[in-house]
């Protein structure tokens, strides 16, 4: 257990001081550390599984407000919650059919059954009427610790049982996460077609991928790539695409709007995916988004489904930004006179913004590629329901 | 003649009661059926927003008075017992929805408790039965109220479900539908107070409301927001005929809430200054748009041209199944309007209480299953009927 304590402070550090770049490999670093809180953590012999749960879900509360706004952090612990939450019901049935033996008082099998199953339904217009589920999980307990003393040999390898089963769960996950760039660019063919001008901006691997993908069916097509200032990851994007044989222009990112009318499509790669539809992207894709819209350009956002957070913003622009370092920007030595405390007010006169994100609403977003397939801004919602469990839906 | 909507089942039923002979008497007509088309859903709302006119109680007294008379006078269609049973049931919803404080739904369901209550019945088939024809009764006494309709179809539909589960004893069965269906007044509260935690994120320190209509989900989101000590200021809407803008404005400037009222008129003038919209909903269609008090839609694209966005909040027993084409394809709902001066014989007024908003001016619906974007609303009306 200490081991593990140190592992996860560790993470929690690197995370606050921003040293692990990209979602993709936060939420595989978050998912291996969960891999192997979970296997370290000893369980009680009652309620195994929600003390899986709540275990992880500690652990992920840390991780979140080390860096509140690296959303596939919590996108993460909330999957491997829920994959543990899959067998809390599986493994209350089996708890339910050796309680029956002690003589369960007066509910028939059905109708715990039914109780049982209510416990993990979301919230919905059907189960309005059925009323709380907390009196359903009550006598679980009562009949797990009545048999606890007969039956300990079976709870240890119950127990046993159930950690691999969660990690079995968490593993796949990982698989996922890793997997989706192929997912997403065996779907690049259906997209780009012969002869079209693609625009993209700053850099992305996802996108990389899915165009070098599109390259590789012998599709000849051009690409724009915007800088995407202060960073210059498009200059990166761009050296690569050539590597790969595609024909690349760079633009400023000011010049995203004159060279508008001459592409085809745009396509990024996006930060996360809220549960409205919005995107949360590089610094700039908001800029793009309008002039695609103005110009009825298809635009187009490649997501891995760690991506989508089943969180509705409601002030993106400030409450899920990151304000980087204003060296990016300028140079401290030629403008230190500016950033001199001035007189009266006791700031500086000169001020440097740099955020790193963008948010774009969803009604400029015409497509979502994820690895399960294209899909429209309103679907989104189904795929987060899908992923996660209610209780991260409602509070 | 110079109406047409894109719904042929109104343009029928418009052609038919024009060919029809005019009834001169109001207790030749269908025994439940409401009077002189004056929706009982919109009075309730005035009447809790306490603005009574003269003209409106002449009215309401003759509803009721021709009511009753129809009821005692018909006999052939309805047999002793139903005849008994509606009377107790519409009898009993009005009772529970003269009270200000219950959602109509809630009333409705504690109506169809009664009926339970009072059945003779011995097999759940039977109750069921009992159910549905006292909840047909209700639905067209007052066609005009989704909550009411759409809290009989949650009922019946939860009480068929339950007695699917087996219970071996009809009373056990019977006395927990009554207990489901009385603590159903708890969960109304219980979803008012979700709908406000859910909303308090979206409430910015320093942000201008814009609200329309008195609704008292969003007057608790209001409460909340100001227990909270977050720092806002509410426009509110005169929502004439019914006054809600000045009683809206009398609860919030008890919450100390800044507050500053608007003609109707005057909200494309001052929404520059706001910085979101909330209202409620009387229902939510399966489109995810809304129905709610006329002039919400006028709202609604004057918020939309300005990118302002509009929030609905409305508890989960609204979602109705209707799917309006147009503002004229609901059944029509009208109520007395007042103007203060005699107007002339021959001009006609519109009297409609009601309009109806495209989801697509809607940004995001505040519900009791969580928050949710217009689109989520079919998803969840099927899994209820599926």
């Amino acid at each position: 257990m200490p081991d593990v304590q140190s592992m996860v402070l560790e993470f929690v550090n690197k995370l606050r001081k921003r040293k692990i770049e990209g979602s993709q490999a936060t939420a595989r670093c978050t998912v291996e550390l969960l891999r192997s809180v979970i296997s370290h953590h000893r369980v009680p012999h009652a309620n195994q599984a929600s003390a899986l749960i709540d275990a992880v879900k500690a652990v992920g509360a840390q991780l979140v407000a080390a860096n509140p706004v690296e959303l596939a952090v919590g996108n993460v612990v909330r999957r491997a919650a829920v994959a543990g939450l899959d067998l809390l019901d599986a493994s209350d049935d089996d708890e339910d059919v050796n309680g029956k033996g002690i003589g369960y008082p007066a509910m028939s099998a059905a109708v715990v059954a039914a109780a049982a199953r209510s416990t993990l339904r979301p919230p919905s217009l059907q189960t309005l009427l059925e009323g709380t589920p907390e009196s359903a999980t009550a006598p679980y307990t009562s009949s797990s610790g009545a048999d606890s003393e007969s039956k300990t040999a079976d709870k240890s390898s119950i127990t046993r049982k159930l950690k691999h089963d969660v990690i079995e769960g968490v593993n796949q996950l990982i698989h996922e996460i890793a997997g989706c760039h192929e997912q997403i660019a065996e779907q690049a063919v259906e997209h780009i077609h012969q002869n079209e001008v693609i625009l993209t901006l700053g850099s992305s691997r996802t996108v990389l991928e899915f165009l070098c993908a599109a390259k590789e069916k012998k599709r000849s097509f051009r690409v724009f790539v915007a800088e995407g200032a202060p960073r210059y990851q498009g200059h990166l994007l761009a050296k690569e695409l050539v590597a790969r044989g595609l024909q690349t222009t760079v633009i400023t990112d000011s010049a995203v709007f004159a060279m508008i009318s001459r592409v085809n499509m745009v396509i990024i790669g996006a930060h996360a995916v809220m549960a409205n539809g919005g995107v949360i992207g590089p610094v700039g894709v908001n800029m793009a988004a309008l002039a695609a819209k103005k110009h009825a350009v298809p635009f187009v956002v490649l997501a891995g489904s760690h991506k989508l957070c089943p969180l509705y913003p409601h002030n993106p622009e400030v409450l899920l930004n990151e304000l980087r370092s204003p060296s990016e920007l300028l140079d401290f030595g030629e403008f230190s006179d500016c950033l001199d405390f001035g007189t009266g007010s006791g700031s500086p006169l000169l001020q440097v913004v740099n955020p790193t994100f963008d948010y774009v609403p969803p009604s400029l977003v015409s497509l979502f590629i994820t690895d399960t397939g294209g899909h429209n801004p309103s679907y989104m919602y189904r795929l987060i329901a899908d992923y996660y469990s209610a209780d991260d839906l409602v509070m | 003649m110079w109406r047409r909507s894109a719904s042929f089942i109104l343009d029928d039923e418009r052609r038919r009661t024009s060919n029809s002979p005019p009834m001169a008497d109001n207790t030749t007509r269908a025994p439940f059926q409401n009077p002189d088309a004056i929706s009982a859903y919109y009075q309730t709302r005035a009447a809790h927003h306490g603005v009574i006119t003269s003209d409106w109680l002449a009215q309401a007294q003759a509803a009721v008075g021709g009511g009753v008379s129809g009821e005692e006078n018909s006999d052939s269609s309805v047999s002793e017992l139903g005849k008994d049973k509606s009377f107790n049931v519409i009898e009993e919803f009005n009772g529970w929805r003269k009270q200000p404080d219950l959602a109509e739904a809630v009333a409705a369901i504690r109506a169809l408790a009664a009926v339970i209550r009072a059945s003779e019945a011995s097999t759940m088939m039977e109750l069921e039965i009992e159910l549905k024809k006292a909840s047909d009764t209700l639905k067209s006494w007052d066609k005009t109220s989704i909550s009411l309709t759409a809290g009989c179809d949650l009922f019946i539909r939860y009480v068929t479900r339950t007695s699917a589960l087996e219970y071996e004893d009809f009373n056990s069965a019977k006395s927990r539908l009554l207990e489901r269906a009385e603590k159903f007044g708890e969960i109304s509260c219980k979803a008012r107070k979700i709908i406000a935690m859910l909303s308090q994120d979206f409430i910015f320190d320093g942000c201008t409301i814009l609200v329309h209509g008195l609704s008292r989900v969003v007057l608790e989101i209001l409460k909340t927001a100001a227990q909270n000590n977050k720092l806002f200021r509410v426009l509110c809407t005169e929502g004439r005929p019914d006054g809600t803008g000045v009683l809206l404005s009398n609860e919030l400037s008890k919450l100390d809430i800044p507050v500053k009222l608007l003609l109707d008129s005057a909200v494309a003038y001052s929404m520059d200054e706001v910085d979101m919209v909330f209202v409620g909903a009387d229902g939510v269609v399966e489109s995810g748009g809304i129905i709610n008090m006329m002039g919400t839609y006028q709202i609604a694209l004057v918020a939309h041209s300005m990118n302002k966005p509009v929030y609905v909040a409305a508890e989960s027993y609204k979602f109705a199944r209707l799917y309006p084409l147009d503002q004229k394809d609901m059944a029509p709902a009208l109520r007395p309007i007042e103007f203060g001066v005699k107007i002339p014989a021959k001009v006609e007024v519109e009297m409609s209480a009601r309009d109806y908003t495209p989801p697509q001016y809607l940004t995001l619906l505040f519900t009791d299953l969580g928050v949710l974007s217009p689109s989520v609303v079919s998803d969840e009306l099927i899994q209820l009927y599926l």
